[in-house]
């Protein structure tokens, strides 16, 4: 390997500059109101996706409705998608780590907005959410079903069979792993109806981006101090834009033991199963042929770093989704601020994150987060969906 | 025939290296008499969406060889978790394909180029904010 002769750095491009931190309206400096806007604004909008389509299709949606919700897609009858998804948990369970047929090794999470994510799974294994539709049901863990037993099931009920024929021009049938990517792919088109609303933080930063004081005013003190917080403490690097959350994996520090010799590698093991995964992106079922939403796949590469990385995950409706963190070792929203506050650089691996440090934060400053992630939550997202309405012609089973 | 011999010369000169007739490159970097002018498609490089770099190397003499580009934040001593692809375009003009910055902050593109024997590093700046 001959030697690199020459580093030549030179500042060609500044893309915008941050205004000079004069003091502005409600105490909040102009750099701090730049970073504030960047998340938001939050619309009610994803754009279709391309490697499934079914996407947006109403038939579709409905079928992955009513699949959703139906534990007979599992091996046993026993365990629906909305059985860990639960609607009034906001769309996750509750528990510490995920419950199906056997217990899993990781929080379960919110299916909420979940059509924006760039990777699906805590270890991003998934690159659509067709993909990620598809693991659960085969899962020995999760739902424990096969293709031949997806196929069964649609052909058996009037109802599924009638949507599914709406959807996909022709009656479920053919090979087994066919039935098994449509049904996955209709999940998909259901879920991504799953979206949250505004929130206290949108109306207060909505208010701040039209300059109206009187409006931003009416956010809570304890959560504008902790807004400030969020963006000096470098929270926002990584919790980024309107999602808060950039959809890649970081290593922060939580513990990835397993027990009996066991370790969670996160996304370095997420990565090798993406690329072994017959219903990746780069496969045949995806319905892309501009080979444009396969770009990431193609392009993602696994490095030392990537081995106990985890998804950085959306902060939104956090008041509805406890516990938190990849593996749910905190109950509340209190220890998990508590964790980047008292942060055990120890725990961080040697390639991880150089741009984490503890916090040390104040009881005070530590309610004050607290106040501010509390307010990124849509208080209705928390409720069942209202069924789509039924599609002419089906039965409603 | 020496007239358009003189002008295949000029356009491989660090002098006028550009990307194409006309189009003004959105970063030049020069080192050790190598010239990379750039630019990113889309124009304007954000958090979390996947770009390309379409690139012209120049230099007197042989041609220069752009053997790889990436990019790394040097503060965050972290690169990107995707290895863009090259495709050489002809005429010391390269594509690379597959780049996304998922942070704020200061970035460095990193273009090799190999050139008499030597290779090169030249590193420029790109500043997310």
């Amino acid at each position: 390997m001959r030697r690199l002769t020459a580093l030549v750095v030179l500042v060609v491009l500044a893309f915008a500059t941050l205004p000079a931190s004069a003091t502005g309206p409600l105490g909040l400096e102009d750099a701090e109101i730049k970073r504030l806007l960047q998340h938001g604004p939050w619309v009610d909008t994803v754009p279709g996706d391309p490697s499934n389509a079914v996407s947006g299709n109403p038939a579709a949606i409905a079928r992955g409705h009513r699949l959703f919700f139906d534990p007979r897609l599992s091996a046993t009858g026993t365990i629906a998608c909305a059985t860990c998804h639960v609607p009034e948990r906001g769309w996750a369970d509750g528990r510490p780590r995920a419950l199906g047929l056997a217990p899993g090794d990781r929080n379960t999470p919110t299916i909420l907005d979940v059509a924006r994510h760039r990777w699906f799974s805590w270890d991003g294994r998934a690159d659509s959410l067709w993909s990620q539709s598809l693991k659960p049901i085969i899962d020995p863990r999760e739902m424990g079903a096969s293709a031949e037993h997806v196929l069964k099931l649609l052909r058996g009920d009037a109802g599924l069979a009638c949507l599914h024929a709406k959807a996909f021009g022709a009656p479920p049938g053919g090979e087994p792993e066919r039935a098994l990517v449509q049904a996955s792919k209709a999940t998909a088109a259901f879920l991504e109806t799953m979206r949250s609303g505004r929130t206290p933080f949108d109306d207060f930063r909505d208010a701040l981006a039209r300059g109206d004081v009187a409006a931003a005013a009416r956010y809570p003190v304890a959560a504008r101090r902790g807004a400030q917080l969020f963006v000096k403490s470098q929270c926002s690097v990584c919790h980024f834009g309107p999602a808060f959350t950039n959809g890649e994996f970081h290593d922060v520090g939580v513990p990835n033991a397993l027990g009996q010799g066991r370790v969670d590698a996160g996304r370095s093991d997420g990565i090798k199963k993406l690329r072994a995964d017959p219903f990746n992106l780069l496969g045949p079922w995806s319905d892309d042929r501009t080979g444009t939403a396969a770009v990431k796949t193609r392009h993602v590469e696994a490095t030392h770093a990537s081995f106990g990385q985890f998804k950085t995950p959306s902060l939104r409706n956090l008041a509805h989704t406890a516990p938190y963190m990849h593996d749910g070792r905190y109950a509340t929203l209190r220890e998990a601020v508590r964790h980047y506050s008292d942060l055990d650089m120890e725990r961080i691996h040697t390639h991880g994150e150089q741009l984490l440090r503890p916090l040390k934060l104040s009881p005070s400053e530590i309610d004050d987060l607290v106040a501010f992630l509390e307010s990124l939550t849509d208080p209705v997202a928390a409720r069942a969906p209202i069924a789509p309405a039924g599609v002419e012609g089906c039965p409603a089973s | 025939m020496a007239v358009l011999a003189a002008a295949a010369l000029l356009i491989g000169s660090a002098e006028a290296c550009e990307i194409a007739t006309g189009v003004a490159p959105r970063g030049r970097v020069e080192t050790a008499g190598i010239v990379v002018v750039f630019t990113t498609l889309p124009p304007v490089i954000e958090v979390g969406r996947h770009f390309v770099v379409d690139i012209r190397v120049c230099a007197e003499g042989t041609a220069p060889v752009l053997t790889r580009l990436d990019a790394d934040m040097p503060e965050h001593r972290h690169g990107m978790n995707y290895r863009p692809a090259l495709t050489a375009k002809g005429e010391g003009r390269w594509l690379a394909e597959g780049l996304l910055f998922h942070m704020l902050g200061r970035w460095r593109l990193l273009f090799d180029v190999e050139h008499g024997g030597r290779r090169t590093r030249l590193a420029t700046d790109v500043v997310l904010e």
